[in-house]
Protein backbone atom coordinates (compact mmCIF):
# COMPACT_ATOMS: atom_id res chain seq x y z
CA UNK A 1 0.00 0.00 0.00
CA UNK A 2 2.79 2.73 0.57
CA UNK A 3 4.36 1.70 -2.40
CA UNK A 4 1.62 2.55 -3.97
CA UNK A 5 0.22 5.71 -2.37
CA UNK A 6 4.05 7.45 -3.14
CA UNK A 7 3.86 6.18 -6.79
CA UNK A 8 0.35 7.98 -6.87
CA UNK A 9 1.85 11.03 -5.69
CA UNK A 10 5.43 11.15 -7.80
CA UNK A 11 6.11 12.90 -10.69
CA UNK A 12 4.41 11.36 -14.45
CA UNK A 13 6.19 7.68 -14.40
CA UNK A 14 7.49 6.94 -18.02
CA UNK A 15 4.79 5.18 -19.86
CA UNK A 16 4.93 1.23 -20.21
CA UNK A 17 3.73 -0.34 -23.56
CA UNK A 18 1.54 -3.20 -23.68
CA UNK A 19 1.80 -6.86 -25.18
CA UNK A 20 -0.70 -9.04 -26.26
CA UNK A 21 0.24 -12.29 -27.87
CA UNK A 22 -1.78 -14.62 -29.16
CA UNK A 23 -4.79 -13.78 -27.09
CA UNK A 24 -8.18 -16.03 -27.22
CA UNK A 25 -11.36 -15.37 -25.61
CA UNK A 26 -14.70 -17.45 -26.13
CA UNK A 27 -18.41 -16.69 -24.39
CA UNK A 28 -19.60 -20.00 -24.74
CA UNK A 29 -19.51 -20.96 -28.36
CA UNK A 30 -19.00 -17.79 -29.22
CA UNK A 31 -14.93 -16.59 -30.47
CA UNK A 32 -15.25 -12.70 -28.95
CA UNK A 33 -11.39 -12.80 -29.51
CA UNK A 34 -9.18 -15.23 -31.94
CA UNK A 35 -5.41 -15.03 -31.88
CA UNK A 36 -4.66 -11.49 -31.28
CA UNK A 37 -1.09 -10.20 -31.56
CA UNK A 38 -0.94 -6.07 -31.10
CA UNK A 39 1.67 -4.69 -29.84
CA UNK A 40 1.17 -1.20 -28.06
CA UNK A 41 4.41 1.37 -27.96
CA UNK A 42 4.98 2.80 -24.63
CA UNK A 43 3.70 6.19 -24.79
CA UNK A 44 1.47 5.71 -27.58
CA UNK A 45 -2.12 6.26 -28.73
CA UNK A 46 -3.80 3.16 -30.11
CA UNK A 47 -7.55 3.26 -31.29
CA UNK A 48 -9.29 0.04 -31.68
CA UNK A 49 -12.54 -0.47 -33.93
CA UNK A 50 -14.42 -2.32 -35.74
CA UNK A 51 -17.92 -3.41 -35.95
CA UNK A 52 -20.45 -4.18 -33.03
CA UNK A 53 -19.57 -7.88 -31.85
CA UNK A 54 -15.72 -7.54 -32.79
CA UNK A 55 -14.69 -7.90 -29.56
CA UNK A 56 -13.12 -4.64 -29.08
CA UNK A 57 -14.73 -3.89 -25.41
CA UNK A 58 -13.66 -7.32 -24.13
CA UNK A 59 -9.95 -7.00 -26.07
CA UNK A 60 -9.77 -3.44 -23.75
CA UNK A 61 -10.95 -4.65 -20.54
CA UNK A 62 -8.83 -7.96 -20.75
CA UNK A 63 -5.89 -5.32 -20.84
CA UNK A 64 -7.18 -4.12 -17.99
CA UNK A 65 -6.94 -7.49 -16.19
CA UNK A 66 -11.58 -7.43 -15.97
CA UNK A 67 -11.81 -10.37 -18.21
CA UNK A 68 -9.57 -13.21 -17.72
CA UNK A 69 -8.40 -14.50 -21.30
CA UNK A 70 -8.70 -18.58 -22.29
CA UNK A 71 -5.31 -18.64 -23.61
CA UNK A 72 -2.22 -16.45 -24.52
CA UNK A 73 -0.75 -13.78 -22.82
CA UNK A 74 -1.29 -9.84 -21.68
CA UNK A 75 1.68 -8.17 -20.65
CA UNK A 76 1.58 -4.30 -19.20
CA UNK A 77 5.16 -3.02 -18.70
CA UNK A 78 6.60 -6.00 -17.14
CA UNK A 79 3.52 -7.35 -15.25
CA UNK A 80 2.07 -10.32 -16.81
CA UNK A 81 -1.90 -9.57 -16.25
CA UNK A 82 -3.78 -11.84 -14.24
CA UNK A 83 -6.21 -8.82 -12.89
CA UNK A 84 -6.68 -5.22 -12.60
CA UNK A 85 -3.11 -3.43 -11.76
CA UNK A 86 -2.08 -0.29 -10.29
CA UNK A 87 -0.79 1.08 -14.03
CA UNK A 88 -4.44 0.99 -15.87
CA UNK A 89 -6.84 3.42 -15.73
CA UNK A 90 -10.10 2.43 -17.29
CA UNK A 91 -12.69 5.09 -18.42
CA UNK A 92 -16.00 3.84 -19.11
CA UNK A 93 -18.18 4.43 -21.78
CA UNK A 94 -21.23 5.32 -19.21
CA UNK A 95 -19.09 6.92 -17.06
CA UNK A 96 -19.48 4.57 -13.70
CA UNK A 97 -19.91 7.74 -11.37
CA UNK A 98 -20.83 6.55 -7.88
CA UNK A 99 -24.27 8.74 -7.51
CA UNK A 100 -23.83 8.79 -4.22
CA UNK A 101 -20.50 10.53 -3.69
CA UNK A 102 -19.58 14.10 -4.60
CA UNK A 103 -17.22 14.95 -8.04
CA UNK A 104 -14.21 15.44 -5.38
CA UNK A 105 -15.19 12.13 -3.15
CA UNK A 106 -15.47 10.19 -7.15
CA UNK A 107 -12.22 11.29 -8.41
CA UNK A 108 -10.53 10.08 -4.63
CA UNK A 109 -12.16 6.99 -5.32
CA UNK A 110 -9.34 4.96 -6.97
CA UNK A 111 -6.62 6.92 -4.28
CA UNK A 112 -9.00 6.18 -1.33
CA UNK A 113 -8.60 2.33 -2.35
CA UNK A 114 -5.25 2.65 -2.83
CA UNK A 115 -4.78 3.61 0.96
CA UNK A 116 -3.48 6.99 0.01
CA UNK A 117 -4.04 8.98 3.39
CA UNK A 118 -7.36 11.64 3.20
CA UNK A 119 -5.02 15.14 3.10
CA UNK A 120 -3.23 13.81 0.11
CA UNK A 121 -6.32 12.13 -0.98
CA UNK A 122 -7.83 15.38 -1.35
CA UNK A 123 -5.17 17.67 -3.08
CA UNK A 124 -3.94 15.28 -5.66
CA UNK A 125 -8.32 14.67 -6.71
CA UNK A 126 -8.42 18.73 -6.70
CA UNK A 127 -5.44 18.81 -9.26
CA UNK A 128 -7.33 16.12 -11.74
CA UNK A 129 -10.19 17.90 -11.46
CA UNK A 130 -8.91 21.54 -12.41
CA UNK A 131 -6.71 19.21 -15.09
CA UNK A 132 -10.08 17.91 -16.39
CA UNK A 133 -11.29 21.22 -17.05
CA UNK A 134 -13.99 21.31 -13.89
CA UNK A 135 -11.75 22.66 -10.97
CA UNK A 136 -13.09 25.37 -8.81
CA UNK A 137 -16.77 24.47 -9.04
CA UNK A 138 -17.89 21.33 -9.43
CA UNK A 139 -16.10 19.61 -6.35
CA UNK A 140 -19.06 19.15 -4.29
CA UNK A 141 -22.07 18.48 -7.05
CA UNK A 142 -22.83 15.02 -7.17
CA UNK A 143 -22.72 13.72 -10.33
CA UNK A 144 -26.51 13.96 -11.44
CA UNK A 145 -25.85 17.90 -11.55
CA UNK A 146 -23.55 17.28 -14.03
CA UNK A 147 -23.99 17.45 -17.70
CA UNK A 148 -23.34 13.89 -19.95
CA UNK A 149 -20.07 15.67 -21.16
CA UNK A 150 -18.65 16.89 -17.64
CA UNK A 151 -19.32 13.88 -16.42
CA UNK A 152 -16.58 11.72 -18.31
CA UNK A 153 -14.10 14.60 -17.42
CA UNK A 154 -15.00 13.47 -13.78
CA UNK A 155 -14.51 9.93 -15.20
CA UNK A 156 -11.07 10.78 -17.17
CA UNK A 157 -10.74 12.65 -13.41
CA UNK A 158 -10.64 9.68 -11.28
CA UNK A 159 -8.54 7.75 -13.86
CA UNK A 160 -5.67 10.45 -13.85
CA UNK A 161 -5.89 10.70 -10.40
CA UNK A 162 -4.09 7.53 -9.54
CA UNK A 163 -1.32 8.45 -12.31
CA UNK A 164 -1.15 5.72 -14.49
CA UNK A 165 0.84 4.94 -17.12
CA UNK A 166 -1.66 3.13 -19.55
CA UNK A 167 -5.25 4.90 -20.14
CA UNK A 168 -8.12 2.36 -21.16
CA UNK A 169 -10.81 4.64 -22.53
CA UNK A 170 -14.18 2.24 -24.00
CA UNK A 171 -16.00 4.47 -26.21
CA UNK A 172 -15.86 7.27 -24.08
CA UNK A 173 -17.41 9.82 -26.18
CA UNK A 174 -19.87 7.74 -27.51
CA UNK A 175 -22.62 9.44 -25.38
CA UNK A 176 -21.45 12.89 -25.29
CA UNK A 177 -23.40 15.11 -27.91
CA UNK A 178 -20.74 16.41 -31.08
CA UNK A 179 -19.69 19.73 -30.07
CA UNK A 180 -18.88 19.18 -26.42
CA UNK A 181 -16.39 15.48 -27.93
CA UNK A 182 -14.66 17.96 -30.15
CA UNK A 183 -13.85 20.06 -27.31
CA UNK A 184 -12.98 17.01 -24.83
CA UNK A 185 -11.35 15.48 -27.71
CA UNK A 186 -8.78 18.41 -28.17
CA UNK A 187 -8.57 18.40 -24.27
CA UNK A 188 -7.59 15.01 -23.83
CA UNK A 189 -5.13 15.61 -26.78
CA UNK A 190 -3.47 18.07 -24.69
CA UNK A 191 -3.74 16.41 -21.64
CA UNK A 192 -1.91 12.93 -23.18
CA UNK A 193 0.92 15.36 -24.93
CA UNK A 194 1.37 16.80 -21.20
CA UNK A 195 1.46 13.43 -19.77
CA UNK A 196 2.60 10.72 -22.09
CA UNK A 197 0.36 8.25 -21.20
CA UNK A 198 -0.08 5.07 -23.47
CA UNK A 199 -3.95 5.10 -24.54
CA UNK A 200 -5.98 2.50 -25.86
CA UNK A 201 -8.70 3.88 -27.31
CA UNK A 202 -11.78 1.74 -28.24
CA UNK A 203 -14.35 4.00 -30.58
CA UNK A 204 -16.84 3.11 -33.46
CA UNK A 205 -16.27 6.83 -35.09
CA UNK A 206 -13.96 6.45 -37.68
CA UNK A 207 -13.28 10.49 -37.71
CA UNK A 208 -12.59 9.79 -33.61
CA UNK A 209 -9.78 7.15 -34.21
CA UNK A 210 -7.96 9.16 -37.06
CA UNK A 211 -7.95 12.37 -35.45
CA UNK A 212 -6.96 11.01 -31.64
CA UNK A 213 -3.79 8.21 -32.58
CA UNK A 214 -1.14 7.01 -33.57
CA UNK A 215 -2.34 3.72 -35.43
CA UNK A 216 -5.44 2.11 -35.69
CA UNK A 217 -6.11 -1.64 -35.10
CA UNK A 218 -9.26 -3.16 -36.82
CA UNK A 219 -10.57 -5.81 -35.38
CA UNK A 220 -13.49 -7.98 -37.36
CA UNK A 221 -16.24 -9.76 -36.16
CA UNK A 222 -17.16 -12.84 -34.99
CA UNK A 223 -14.71 -14.14 -34.71
CA UNK A 224 -13.12 -11.16 -33.53
CA UNK A 225 -9.44 -10.87 -35.22
CA UNK A 226 -7.10 -8.48 -36.07
CA UNK A 227 -8.17 -7.43 -39.79
CA UNK A 228 -5.97 -4.49 -40.52
CA UNK A 229 -3.47 -1.77 -38.55
CA UNK A 230 -3.33 1.19 -40.14
CA UNK A 231 -1.14 4.22 -39.18
CA UNK A 232 -2.05 7.56 -38.95
CA UNK A 233 1.24 10.06 -39.96
CA UNK A 234 -0.90 12.70 -39.41
CA UNK A 235 1.55 15.88 -37.71
CA UNK A 236 1.11 16.24 -34.10
CA UNK A 237 0.08 18.64 -32.21
CA UNK A 238 -3.43 18.18 -33.83
CA UNK A 239 -5.57 20.05 -30.97
CA UNK A 240 -4.44 23.30 -31.97
CA UNK A 241 -4.59 23.44 -35.82
CA UNK A 242 -7.03 22.43 -38.30
CA UNK A 243 -6.32 18.59 -38.75
CA UNK A 244 -9.88 17.78 -39.64
CA UNK A 245 -10.18 20.09 -42.76
CA UNK A 246 -7.00 18.95 -44.21
CA UNK A 247 -7.51 16.64 -47.35
CA UNK A 248 -4.80 14.28 -45.60
CA UNK A 249 -7.50 13.71 -42.98
CA UNK A 250 -10.14 12.98 -45.44
CA UNK A 251 -8.07 10.51 -47.21
CA UNK A 252 -7.31 8.32 -44.07
CA UNK A 253 -10.90 8.65 -42.67
CA UNK A 254 -11.89 6.98 -46.27
CA UNK A 255 -9.42 4.96 -46.12
CA UNK A 256 -10.36 3.52 -43.61
CA UNK A 257 -13.96 3.80 -43.94
CA UNK A 258 -12.92 1.37 -47.52
CA UNK A 259 -12.00 -1.15 -44.99
CA UNK A 260 -14.49 -1.23 -42.32
CA UNK A 261 -17.14 -1.20 -44.97
CA UNK A 262 -16.44 -4.61 -46.33
CA UNK A 263 -16.47 -5.86 -43.21
CA UNK A 264 -20.43 -4.86 -42.41
CA UNK B 1 -36.65 7.48 -8.14
CA UNK B 2 -37.36 10.43 -9.52
CA UNK B 3 -37.35 13.93 -7.60
CA UNK B 4 -41.52 13.94 -7.76
CA UNK B 5 -41.60 10.15 -6.27
CA UNK B 6 -39.38 11.64 -3.59
CA UNK B 7 -41.78 13.88 -2.70
CA UNK B 8 -44.68 11.45 -3.48
CA UNK B 9 -45.66 11.70 0.65
CA UNK B 10 -45.50 15.47 0.73
CA UNK B 11 -48.59 17.47 1.65
CA UNK B 12 -48.95 19.85 -0.84
CA UNK B 13 -51.65 23.08 -0.69
CA UNK B 14 -53.89 20.06 -3.13
CA UNK B 15 -53.72 16.99 -0.92
CA UNK B 16 -54.35 19.53 1.94
CA UNK B 17 -57.23 20.67 -0.15
CA UNK B 18 -58.21 17.04 -0.55
CA UNK B 19 -58.09 16.17 2.64
CA UNK B 20 -60.16 19.05 4.25
CA UNK B 21 -63.06 18.27 1.39
CA UNK B 22 -63.11 15.28 2.26
CA UNK B 23 -63.60 16.12 6.70
CA UNK B 24 -66.93 18.36 5.07
CA UNK B 25 -68.32 15.62 3.02
CA UNK B 26 -68.04 13.60 5.95
CA UNK B 27 -69.30 15.70 8.25
CA UNK B 28 -72.15 16.67 6.01
CA UNK B 29 -73.21 13.18 5.41
CA UNK B 30 -72.82 12.41 9.45
CA UNK B 31 -75.56 15.34 9.95
CA UNK B 32 -77.71 14.34 7.11
CA UNK B 33 -78.17 11.11 9.65
CA UNK B 34 -77.25 8.61 6.39
CA UNK B 35 -76.19 5.52 8.72
CA UNK B 36 -75.86 5.12 12.21
CA UNK B 37 -71.85 3.68 11.18
CA UNK B 38 -70.95 7.67 9.42
CA UNK B 39 -71.51 10.06 12.60
CA UNK B 40 -70.48 13.75 12.02
CA UNK B 41 -66.71 14.12 12.03
CA UNK B 42 -66.83 17.03 14.78
CA UNK B 43 -68.24 14.55 17.17
CA UNK B 44 -65.64 12.17 16.28
CA UNK B 45 -62.99 14.70 17.18
CA UNK B 46 -64.82 15.09 20.59
CA UNK B 47 -64.87 11.44 21.41
CA UNK B 48 -61.21 11.65 20.61
CA UNK B 49 -60.44 14.22 22.74
CA UNK B 50 -62.40 11.97 25.35
CA UNK B 51 -59.94 9.19 24.89
CA UNK B 52 -56.99 11.13 25.26
CA UNK B 53 -58.49 13.05 28.23
CA UNK B 54 -59.37 10.30 30.10
CA UNK B 55 -55.63 8.53 29.49
CA UNK B 56 -57.69 5.19 27.60
CA UNK B 57 -55.99 5.73 24.29
CA UNK B 58 -52.33 6.38 26.27
CA UNK B 59 -52.79 3.15 27.82
CA UNK B 60 -53.90 1.45 24.69
CA UNK B 61 -50.71 3.01 22.30
CA UNK B 62 -48.33 2.49 24.66
CA UNK B 63 -48.70 -0.97 24.26
CA UNK B 64 -49.42 -0.94 20.92
CA UNK B 65 -46.47 1.04 20.08
CA UNK B 66 -44.10 -0.89 22.34
CA UNK B 67 -44.74 -3.71 20.26
CA UNK B 68 -44.35 -2.02 16.56
CA UNK B 69 -41.26 -0.67 17.75
CA UNK B 70 -39.95 -4.37 18.67
CA UNK B 71 -41.54 -6.03 15.73
CA UNK B 72 -40.56 -3.51 13.48
CA UNK B 73 -36.60 -2.76 14.32
CA UNK B 74 -36.24 -6.64 14.71
CA UNK B 75 -37.71 -6.77 11.16
CA UNK B 76 -35.33 -4.34 10.20
CA UNK B 77 -31.76 -5.30 10.92
CA UNK B 78 -32.85 -8.60 9.73
CA UNK B 79 -34.63 -7.49 7.18
CA UNK B 80 -31.92 -5.50 5.70
CA UNK B 81 -29.21 -8.19 6.73
CA UNK B 82 -30.83 -11.52 4.68
CA UNK B 83 -31.97 -9.15 1.92
CA UNK B 84 -27.93 -8.21 1.63
CA UNK B 85 -26.84 -11.98 2.45
CA UNK B 86 -29.51 -12.90 -0.39
CA UNK B 87 -28.05 -10.11 -2.62
CA UNK B 88 -24.15 -10.82 -1.99
CA UNK B 89 -24.20 -14.89 -1.78
CA UNK B 90 -25.69 -17.26 -4.41
CA UNK B 91 -26.14 -20.06 -2.22
CA UNK B 92 -28.31 -18.24 0.09
CA UNK B 93 -30.57 -16.51 -2.65
CA UNK B 94 -31.22 -20.05 -4.02
CA UNK B 95 -31.91 -21.40 -0.11
CA UNK B 96 -33.94 -18.23 0.48
CA UNK B 97 -35.60 -17.07 -2.47
CA UNK B 98 -39.05 -19.36 -2.38
CA UNK B 99 -39.31 -18.93 0.71
CA UNK B 100 -39.90 -15.47 0.71
CA UNK B 101 -41.69 -15.20 -2.12
CA UNK B 102 -44.20 -17.47 -1.31
CA UNK B 103 -44.39 -16.04 2.28
CA UNK B 104 -44.50 -12.40 1.07
CA UNK B 105 -47.99 -13.32 -1.13
CA UNK B 106 -49.25 -15.13 1.33
CA UNK B 107 -52.33 -14.02 3.10
CA UNK B 108 -50.38 -13.33 6.57
CA UNK B 109 -54.07 -13.09 8.38
CA UNK B 110 -53.80 -17.08 7.79
CA UNK B 111 -50.51 -17.57 10.30
CA UNK B 112 -53.14 -16.57 13.03
CA UNK B 113 -53.35 -19.91 14.42
CA UNK B 114 -49.59 -20.70 13.78
CA UNK B 115 -49.01 -17.49 15.15
CA UNK B 116 -50.87 -18.36 18.38
CA UNK B 117 -49.35 -21.91 18.61
CA UNK B 118 -46.18 -20.55 19.01
CA UNK B 119 -46.78 -17.38 20.82
CA UNK B 120 -49.67 -18.23 22.69
CA UNK B 121 -52.09 -15.08 23.19
CA UNK B 122 -49.41 -12.82 25.16
CA UNK B 123 -48.31 -9.39 23.75
CA UNK B 124 -45.26 -11.07 21.91
CA UNK B 125 -47.51 -12.21 19.04
CA UNK B 126 -48.30 -8.60 18.56
CA UNK B 127 -44.72 -8.41 17.98
CA UNK B 128 -44.65 -11.40 15.90
CA UNK B 129 -47.10 -10.33 13.79
CA UNK B 130 -45.73 -6.80 13.31
CA UNK B 131 -41.84 -8.40 12.10
CA UNK B 132 -43.61 -10.67 9.81
CA UNK B 133 -45.82 -7.80 7.95
CA UNK B 134 -42.79 -5.70 7.94
CA UNK B 135 -39.63 -8.41 7.54
CA UNK B 136 -40.43 -9.33 3.61
CA UNK B 137 -40.87 -6.02 2.10
CA UNK B 138 -37.71 -5.26 3.58
CA UNK B 139 -35.80 -7.83 2.72
CA UNK B 140 -37.20 -8.53 -0.94
CA UNK B 141 -35.94 -4.30 -1.27
CA UNK B 142 -32.75 -4.81 0.15
CA UNK B 143 -32.09 -7.84 -2.18
CA UNK B 144 -33.38 -5.62 -5.41
CA UNK B 145 -31.28 -2.84 -4.68
CA UNK B 146 -28.10 -5.13 -4.08
CA UNK B 147 -29.26 -6.97 -7.47
CA UNK B 148 -29.51 -3.65 -8.87
CA UNK B 149 -26.20 -2.23 -8.35
CA UNK B 150 -24.66 -1.18 -11.93
CA UNK B 151 -22.43 -3.08 -13.39
CA UNK B 152 -20.04 -0.95 -14.60
CA UNK B 153 -19.98 0.47 -10.91
CA UNK B 154 -18.46 -2.69 -9.93
CA UNK B 155 -16.32 -3.05 -12.90
CA UNK B 156 -14.90 0.12 -11.65
CA UNK B 157 -14.18 -0.78 -8.34
CA UNK B 158 -12.52 -3.75 -9.28
CA UNK B 159 -10.36 -1.64 -11.92
CA UNK B 160 -9.02 0.38 -9.39
CA UNK B 161 -8.21 -3.12 -7.45
CA UNK B 162 -11.03 -3.34 -4.74
CA UNK B 163 -11.68 -6.99 -3.51
CA UNK B 164 -14.98 -8.64 -2.56
CA UNK B 165 -15.37 -6.62 0.89
CA UNK B 166 -14.64 -3.26 -0.36
CA UNK B 167 -16.79 -4.08 -3.30
CA UNK B 168 -19.39 -4.43 -0.37
CA UNK B 169 -19.07 -1.89 1.47
CA UNK B 170 -17.76 0.97 -0.75
CA UNK B 171 -20.08 -0.06 -4.17
CA UNK B 172 -23.19 -2.91 -3.23
CA UNK B 173 -23.57 -1.16 0.26
CA UNK B 174 -24.49 2.60 -0.92
CA UNK B 175 -25.77 1.48 -3.96
CA UNK B 176 -28.48 -0.44 -2.27
CA UNK B 177 -29.32 2.46 -0.01
CA UNK B 178 -32.35 4.14 -1.71
CA UNK B 179 -34.15 0.97 -2.40
CA UNK B 180 -33.49 -0.14 1.15
CA UNK B 181 -34.59 2.84 2.73
CA UNK B 182 -37.82 2.96 0.54
CA UNK B 183 -38.43 -1.06 2.05
CA UNK B 184 -37.98 0.27 5.86
CA UNK B 185 -41.03 3.03 4.80
CA UNK B 186 -42.90 -0.12 3.16
CA UNK B 187 -42.14 -1.88 5.71
CA UNK B 188 -42.86 0.32 8.95
CA UNK B 189 -46.79 0.90 7.05
CA UNK B 190 -47.01 -2.47 6.94
CA UNK B 191 -45.86 -2.91 10.38
CA UNK B 192 -48.72 -0.69 11.48
CA UNK B 193 -51.23 -3.24 9.61
CA UNK B 194 -49.61 -6.67 11.50
CA UNK B 195 -50.19 -4.64 15.04
CA UNK B 196 -53.60 -3.82 14.15
CA UNK B 197 -54.08 -7.46 12.94
CA UNK B 198 -52.13 -9.29 15.76
CA UNK B 199 -54.07 -7.00 18.32
CA UNK B 200 -57.27 -7.38 16.38
CA UNK B 201 -57.26 -11.33 15.72
CA UNK B 202 -54.86 -12.84 18.57
CA UNK B 203 -53.75 -10.83 21.47
CA UNK B 204 -56.75 -8.22 21.95
CA UNK B 205 -54.43 -5.77 23.69
CA UNK B 206 -53.81 -1.85 22.31
CA UNK B 207 -55.33 0.22 19.98
CA UNK B 208 -56.59 -3.50 18.18
CA UNK B 209 -58.32 -4.38 21.06
CA UNK B 210 -60.13 -0.95 21.55
CA UNK B 211 -61.50 -0.86 18.06
CA UNK B 212 -63.02 -4.71 18.52
CA UNK B 213 -64.52 -3.69 21.91
CA UNK B 214 -65.90 -0.28 20.75
CA UNK B 215 -67.14 -1.68 17.57
CA UNK B 216 -69.29 -4.71 19.59
CA UNK B 217 -70.66 -2.05 21.80
CA UNK B 218 -71.78 -0.03 18.60
CA UNK B 219 -69.72 3.52 20.29
CA UNK B 220 -69.22 4.32 16.83
CA UNK B 221 -67.92 7.63 17.55
CA UNK B 222 -64.94 6.02 19.86
CA UNK B 223 -64.19 3.88 16.84
CA UNK B 224 -63.52 5.99 14.51
CA UNK B 225 -61.48 7.90 17.10
CA UNK B 226 -59.10 4.77 17.88
CA UNK B 227 -58.78 4.11 13.94
CA UNK B 228 -57.64 7.51 13.24
CA UNK B 229 -55.22 7.27 16.07
CA UNK B 230 -53.77 4.13 13.82
CA UNK B 231 -53.48 5.99 10.62
CA UNK B 232 -51.83 8.92 12.57
CA UNK B 233 -49.59 6.36 13.68
CA UNK B 234 -48.98 5.03 10.32
CA UNK B 235 -48.60 8.36 8.95
CA UNK B 236 -46.28 9.37 11.69
CA UNK B 237 -43.85 6.57 11.27
CA UNK B 238 -44.29 6.67 7.85
CA UNK B 239 -42.68 10.89 7.92
CA UNK B 240 -39.95 9.45 10.21
CA UNK B 241 -38.53 6.70 8.06
CA UNK B 242 -38.81 9.42 5.29
CA UNK B 243 -37.00 11.73 7.37
CA UNK B 244 -34.16 9.47 7.58
CA UNK B 245 -34.17 8.35 3.75
CA UNK B 246 -33.74 12.16 3.01
CA UNK B 247 -30.85 12.31 5.49
CA UNK B 248 -29.10 9.48 3.96
CA UNK B 249 -30.03 9.68 0.54
CA UNK B 250 -29.05 13.14 -0.57
CA UNK B 251 -27.54 12.64 -4.01
CA UNK B 252 -31.36 12.03 -5.24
Amino acid sequence: MAALAASAAAAPPAPVGIGIEGVHKSFGAVHALVDINIGVRAGEFLALIGPSGCGKTTLLKSIAGLIPIDSGRITVGERVVTGPGPECSVVFQDFALMPWATVQHNVEFGLLLRGVPAKERAETARRAIAKVGLGGSFEYAYPSQLSGGMQQRVGLARALAVNPQVLLMDEPFASIDEQTRRVFQDDLLRLWSAERKTVVLVTHSMEEAIYLSDRVVVLSPRPGRVHQVLDVPLPRPRESGDVRATADFARMVDGLWQVLRKLQ
Amino acid sequence: MTPAAKRDSDLGPTGLAAILGLLAVWEILGRLDVSLFLPPVSEVFVAWWGLIRDGTLFQAGASSLAALVKGYLLAAVLGVGVGLAMGRFAVVRYLLDGWINALMSAPLSALVPVLIALFGIRDTVVVATVFLFAFFVIAVNTLTGVRGTERSLVEMGRAFGAGEATLFRRIYLPSALPAVMLGLRLGVVQAVKGMVVGEMLISLVGLGERIISYGNTFLVTELYAVILSVLLVAIICSQLVQACERALVRWK
